[in-house]
């Protein structure tokens, strides 16, 4: 007969909450991206008679609503403005990020742990305590209304994480090897674009994805600064459906893929970058 | 080849309240191999940091062919540097991290593509050219660390312990094979360890270091045979030199040193310091061994070491323990009496540290 002991019960534990823990992720996250899927790919018609119809029928697959959104709800506009956006604020933070999280671990300077500090202290402040002024002052200035200035804000919240994921990743990259490189005949500059960069492509990719993330789904500034609908980002731009008054639901759920597919299919390509250490072999190992 | 004399001039630094280095002052001539020899943390390698620009230094000046460079950034000295890590380009192939240094100076395609060619023969490293640092052995990787000081054909060649990871065979043919290519290429060259193996075969000039300072400059003979003081005398040499203290004693006209049970005859020159505490240091090799009748210091074997080459004996003389270095031929035993006798000319007296 078995004997079950301490570690048994444990171990059987542990099993049992890691299903329960897939299970519950899988209900949460997995159920309602099939539900919005699914939904996006039938005619409202099927939808209005068959709501319980949790099935999807390759012969009936009805791609209107994609067309429809595209075209005709502007969200090809909306798109293309989430992707200049998006993609502006990562070459910015990426940039900012490489020079400030270098400059932070590798040059002495006075105030330079007070700058290494506040780097995060930055990041405490909760993004709505900040719009309510943000949008006065923009206001103010007669900038609200634009895209560039989204992007500005979205540089203020993406910074300090990028910075500070950059800079501990800096900190363990072995300073003889920068020296290596200035010893044969870099600049610092040339050293951060000829080595430091290269070597940091795990840490700059993640920084990336993570800026990517936020620009591409923030709502609350888009919300309030944008005013004009050829400005709109995807995330404003679905709500201002979703409000409309002729609401169809397959519309909706169509816009909401269109939103969510690409932070997925970039997530998926860049996951394998994330991880892998580029600095084997450097050192003496 | 551009071959310079460096001149470091009273150079000091500190970390935080930690003073690293202080009043460093040496010359290099050109083509001249001088090892900077000291204990860990005696500030050898940061002195080369300094040399090279990487760490600026708290005062004094640092000087190639008379003239300074403290200003200069470390691409502007024209040194190269192979550090202890090795610190190759994880991310680039061999060939690129040996023709890294040529290509940032601006050096034609054609001609790097030769030069790395001709390194890689030299350090017969040529069939790896395509590969990464990581699919190297420890060796490979070292070769190619000397390879990429080597192919830039700089002013001064630094090196920072480069063979302390290497294991203990393959250490002792790169340090003569390092010995060769200077011997054929004649650079300037600063070497950093802590190894005195190294120091004494590879060094034209040895710079003895400790908590900062130099405390001798020579040749590795003039070190091994004329150590200035206590610290070097007994930090050079395997194994260690034998050091006693005790006090200069007047006995009827001679001098004679009286340790702990045991005494010996000084130099007469020595009675100046009558009554006075001196150190008095004997090298194991210096000390010879009679037969057990003859008149000597009497010493009792407490344990023999054979390392195959040659034998020591640690005896028991008085109150104090000597190591005597025996011909590969004696027949030692433990519990043994010897009589010992020095080799004349072949004591080290040390007053207050300093050599007499």
């Amino acid at each position: 007969m078995r004997h079950w002991g301490q570690e048994g019960i444990e171990e059987g534990m542990i099993r049992i909450l890691r299903v329960v823990g897939i299970l519950f992720f899988f209900v949460m996250v997995g159920f309602p991206f099939y539900w919005m899927v699914v939904s996006s790919l039938k005619s409202l018609q099927e939808l209005l008679l068959h709501p319980e119809n949790l099935g999807l029928e390759i012969g009936k697959l009805d791609f209107t609503a994609y067309g429809e959104v595209l075209f005709e709800h502007g969200f090809l506009q909306y798109i293309s403005n989430s992707v200049y956006v998006a993609v502006l604020t990562v070459l910015l933070s990426l940039s900012l990020a490489t020079l400030g999280g270098y400059a932070v671990t590798r040059l002495y300077f006075r105030g330079q742990a007070f700058m290494s500090l506040s780097i995060l202290v930055i990041y405490m402040f909760p993004a709505i305590v900040l719009v309510i002024p943000l949008y006065v002052v923009f206001s103010w200035l007669g900038l609200r209304d634009s895209i560039h200035v989204l992007i500005l804000v979205y540089l203020a919240q993406t910074l300090p994480v990028a910075l500070y994921m950059l800079r501990s990743y800096f900190q363990n990259l072995p300073a003889e090897i920068e020296y290596a490189g200035l010893t044969d005949g870099c600049t610092r500059l040339g050293v951060i674009w000829r080595i430091v960069i290269p070597l940091s492509a795990p840490a700059l990719a993640s920084v990336a994805l993570y800026t990517f993330m936020i620009a591409w789904n923030e709502f609350l500034f888009a919300f309030m600064f944008l005013d004009s609908p050829e400005k709109f980002t995807l995330s404003r731009g679905v709500v201002q459906l979703a409000g409309s008054v002729h609401l169809s639901k397959q519309l909706v759920m169509a816009a909401s893929v269109l939103v969510t597919v690409p932070i997925v299919v970039l997530f998926l390509f860049f996951e394998r970058h994330l991880v892998r250490g580029l600095t084997a072999g450097a050192m003496k190992g | 080849m551009i071959v310079a004399s460096l001149t470091l001039k009273n150079i000091s630094k500190s970390f935080g309240k930690v003073a690293v280095l202080r009043e460093v002052n040496v010359h290099v001539e050109e083509g001249a191999f001088c090892v900077l020899l000291g204990p860990s943390g005696c500030g050898k390698s940061t002195l080369l940091n300094i040399i090279a620009g990487l760490t600026p230094q708290d005062s004094g000046s640092v000087l190639v062919d008379g003239h300074p460079v403290d200003r200069l950034t470390p691409r502007e000295r024209d040194v190269a540097m192979v550090f202890q890590s090795y610190a190759l380009y994880p991310h680039m192939t061999v060939g690129q991290n040996l023709g890294f240094g040529l290509r940032m100076r601006g050096v034609s395609g054609e001609e790097i593509e030769q030069k790395v060619r001709d390194v890689a023969t030299l350090l017969g490293i040529e069939k790896l050219l395509g590969r990464k640092p990581r699919e190297l052995s420890g060796g490979q990787r070292q070769r190619v660390a000397m390879g990429r000081a080597l192919v830039r054909q700089p002013k001064i060649f630094l090196f920072d312990e480069p063979l302390s990871n290497l294991d203990a065979r393959l250490r002792a043919n790169v340090r003569l094979e390092l010995k060769q290519i200077h011997q054929q290429l004649r650079g300037t060259v600063v070497y950093v360890t802590h190894d005195q193996v190294e120091a004494m075969t590879l060094g034209d000039q040895i710079v003895v270091l400790h908590e900062g300072r130099v405390r001798q400059e020579g040749s590795p003979e003039d070190i091994y045979s004329r150590p200035a003081d206590r610290f070097v005398a007994s930090f050079l040499g395997t194994p260690e030199m034998n050091l006693y203290s005790g006090r200069v004693t007047n006995r009827e006209g001679r001098a004679v040193f009286e340790g702990k049970g045991f005494s010996l005859d000084l130099a007469v020159t020595l009675l100046e310091h009558v009554n006075e505490e001196i150190e008095i240091g004997i090298r194991p090799e210096d000390v010879r061994i009679n037969d057990a009748e003859s008149p000597g210091l009497q010493a009792e074997v407490e344990m023999v070491s054979n390392i195959g080459s040659e034998i020591y004996a640690h005896a028991r003389i008085g109150g104090a323990r000597i190591t005597v270095k025996a011909p590969k031929e004696a027949r030692l035993n433990k519990g043994q009496t010897l009589s010992l006798a020095t080799v004349p000319g072949a004591l080290h007296v040390f007053y207050k540290g300093r050599r007499l």
